[in-house]
């Protein structure tokens, strides 16, 4: 089994370590000039990563330390979309600006890939990249040019593509689209869904991962989205408990990731018992096709608290380990 | 007759230099809580002098002893302990609460009562009470002890509804029950207005709930039932969708709404004619007598200058607004 995190970390320490929210607000004082500024991401970046090299996670994120929200970074890469006011993201005390589109939809690129160069140069951890998918895309931005869902969509996928194909020439170790509107919203047209997650992987030459959090319609995206070509599913199964349940009866194509670590609760799963329910999938899947992980980005916790999580991961792996190897001692 | 188009604002100012400064050095044992209490008064003096110089019609007293419109009432009720900071967007963070145990208060409700009588004391205009709404404490607080939500929400509506009494009691007669967390989810808007219900039963004065940045098309017309005399809604952030939104079901005769007409979160400042453009607009589906004036949200993300200049935009368009449509 192997451990990753699938989003966000804190961008503020939990002592007295580099905080991008002091060297912002230096910055705005004029404390400090923009080359500061950006040490000051490159340090958390730095922590957020060797916390991930501390817990031996085997494939991480780099915390999206200079994402504002899960927009931010593509919204700067693609021309014609803006940032507009403040939404409410999902059901969590947390905002984001919700992009808007102008006009015609064209990649120009240059952001996300210079941001992600910075931290491979940081990592020893095999590094992805997080991308928002095109459907919770679509469905928390505002249209004020297209005004024919096709055509956008169609446009749309076409420059995540872009996106994507210029992350893999880095050496990205994984694309992981994020679709928590899959699972948040109903009501979804399953083929419409896996037409366009289809064409996106198209020609992808790099691991592709979906990720499905804070919503309850998780486990019944896993086959379909298993069978488009997606290597990994990521599944918050917190909010939506069926996903064990459904996993232990049904095998599937892709690996299947198991967001059993609630990234939105400070108390402190329980090792033996998150272990057993990793077992369970273990049991019918294999070592090699399962992954255990926060079921979301671990920004809505505090930084303490988001650390001990991460540490968490580490030890269930390490009970189920024992276990294989003589002995539950957790 | 009462005054058409009233103007308010939603709750917290920013806080001045001053009072940044003996916050920080309270927090460091340089100074005493007295000393900080007067660096409160100082400020709120200069919130509601600024009001009054605008013209505003129902006021606030700012916040000023105030770092978060939750973690206020975390840090002085039993049952809480307050987290390291989390990010709530750019670069604002807030303290969130940890429920850790039965919740209650320590001593006697009437926290907000000293900062209410301190500012009422200083204008003859009506000054709101202000608090934070039990479902909103709760979504904004991580749960460590109660069984569920409900649970937790409706024991949080029993102490907001006595603080709103020791309010009351003590002579506010506008009393504000901020709700941001409302829209958050859909299915659980019975469950706030069922906790809304406690706090605001047999309440002895006009009272208001404050609600922002949430999609409001999911829970209206539905939201009209929160048992409150006035709905305070978010309106520039979302370029005036809301009226759209509100538009859906002509506007009930016994509920006030308060419109956001200046957006708190961005450094841009609105031009007077953009902003009476969204009164005008609101007129033609809230009876004037119903429709008061004010920004989205509380103003504490803007600089002072910021702020106030938003406030003379808003109370200028106003203004302006009843020039063009003879209103009084």
């Amino acid at each position: 089994m192997r451990i990753t995190t699938v989003g966000t970390f804190p961008k503020i320490a939990k002592d007295h370590g580099p905080s991008v929210r002091t060297a912002t607000q230096r910055f705005e004082r004029r404390a400090i000039n923009a080359t500061d500024l950006d040490q000051g991401f490159r340090d958390v970046t730095q922590r957020v990563l060797g916390i991930a090299a501390e817990n031996r996670l085997d494939l991480t994120t780099d915390g999206l330390i200079r994402w504002n929200d899960l927009f931010d970074g593509v919204v700067r890469d693609i021309d014609n979309v803006t940032s507009a006011g403040l939404l409410r993201f999902l059901d969590n005390n947390f905002y984001y600006r919700h992009p808007v589109i102008r006009g015609r939809l064209s990649y120009q690129g240059g952001v996300l890939r210079w941001w992600h160069q910075q931290a491979q140069q940081l990592s020893s951890v095999p590094l992805k990249v997080v991308l928002p998918g095109p459907l919770t895309f679509l469905k928390l931005a505002e249209d004020d040019s297209y005004h024919n869902r096709d055509r956008l969509l169609s446009d749309l996928v076409e420059v995540l593509r872009l996106e994507a194909r210029s992350l893999r020439d880095l050496g990205a170790a994984e694309i992981q689209w994020d679709e928590p509107a899959l699972a948040y919203y109903p009501g979804w047209d399953v083929h419409e869904v896996t037409d366009v997650l289809a064409s996106l992987l198209q020609d992808a030459g790099i691991p592709q991962a979906i990720a499905l959090y804070w919503g309850p319609n998780v486990h019944s995206w896993i086959d379909p989205l298993s069978q488009i070509g997606f290597d990994r599913v990521y599944c918050d199964a917190v909010s939506d408990p069926e996903v064990v349940p459904y996993l232990e009866h049904t095998t599937v194509q892709a690996e299947v990731g198991l967001g059993l670590i609630d990234s939105r609760q400070v108390s402190r799963e329980s090792v033996a018992t998150t272990a057993r329910l990793v077992e369970r999938v273990l049991a019918v899947h294999g070592d090699h096709k399962v992954w255990l992980h926060p079921n979301g980005g671990l920004e809505l916790l505090p930084p303490d608290r988001a650390e001990q999580k991460v540490q968490l991961l580490a030890s269930i792996r390490d009970a189920i380990e024992g276990r294989h190897e003589g002995g539950l001692t957790s | 007759m009462t005054r058409t188009l009233q103007t308010t604002s939603v709750g917290s100012f920013p806080k001045p230099p001053h009072l940044i400064r003996a916050r920080a050095r309270f927090r460091r044992n340089e100074i005493t809580a007295e000393e900080l209490r007067q660096a409160e008064r100082q400020a709120t003096l200069d919130v509601i002098r600024l009001q009054e110089e605008l013209g505003i019609d129902i006021l606030v007293h700012g916040e000023m002893e105030r770092g978060d419109m939750v973690a206020y009432f975390a840090e002085n009720w039993n049952g809480f302990a307050l987290s390291l900071p989390v990010r709530s967007y750019g670069n604002r963070y807030y303290h969130k609460p940890v429920v850790e145990g039965p919740i209650s208060f320590k001593g006697a409700p009437g926290l907000t009562v000293p900062a209410w009588q301190t500012a009422q004391a200083l204008t003859n205009k009506p000054l709101k009470g202000m608090l934070t709404g039990p479902y909103t404490i709760c979504d904004w607080s991580f749960n460590d002890y109660y069984p569920d939500r409900r649970s937790l929400v409706l024991e949080l509506a029993h102490m907001v509804h006595e603080e709103a009494m020791a309010l009351a009691q003590s002579g506010a007669t506008h009393i504000q029950i901020d709700e941001p967390a409302i829209s958050t989810r859909p299915r659980e808007l019975d469950l706030a207005i069922e906790a809304m219900a406690i706090v605001t039963r047999d309440l002895p004065a006009h009272t208001i709930s404050h609600i922002c940045y949430g999609d409001f098309e999911t829970i209206y017309p539905a939201l009209l039932d929160l048992p409150v005399d006035q709905l305070d809604l978010e309106a520039t952030n979302g370029h005036f969708h809301l009226l759209d939104v509100l538009a859906s079901t002509p506007w009930p005769s016994h509920k006030e709404l308060a419109l956001g007409v200046v957006d708190v979160h961005s450094h841009r400042m609105e031009s007077v004619d953009e902003v009476k453009a969204g009164i005008l607009r609101a007129l033609e589906i809230i009876p004037p007598q119903l429709l008061f004036i004010d920004p989205d949200c509380g103003l504490k993300t803007r600089t002072w200058d910021e702020a106030v200049g938003k406030l003379r935009v808003m109370t200028q368009a106003v203004q302006a607004v009843r020039d063009e449509t003879g209103l009084d």
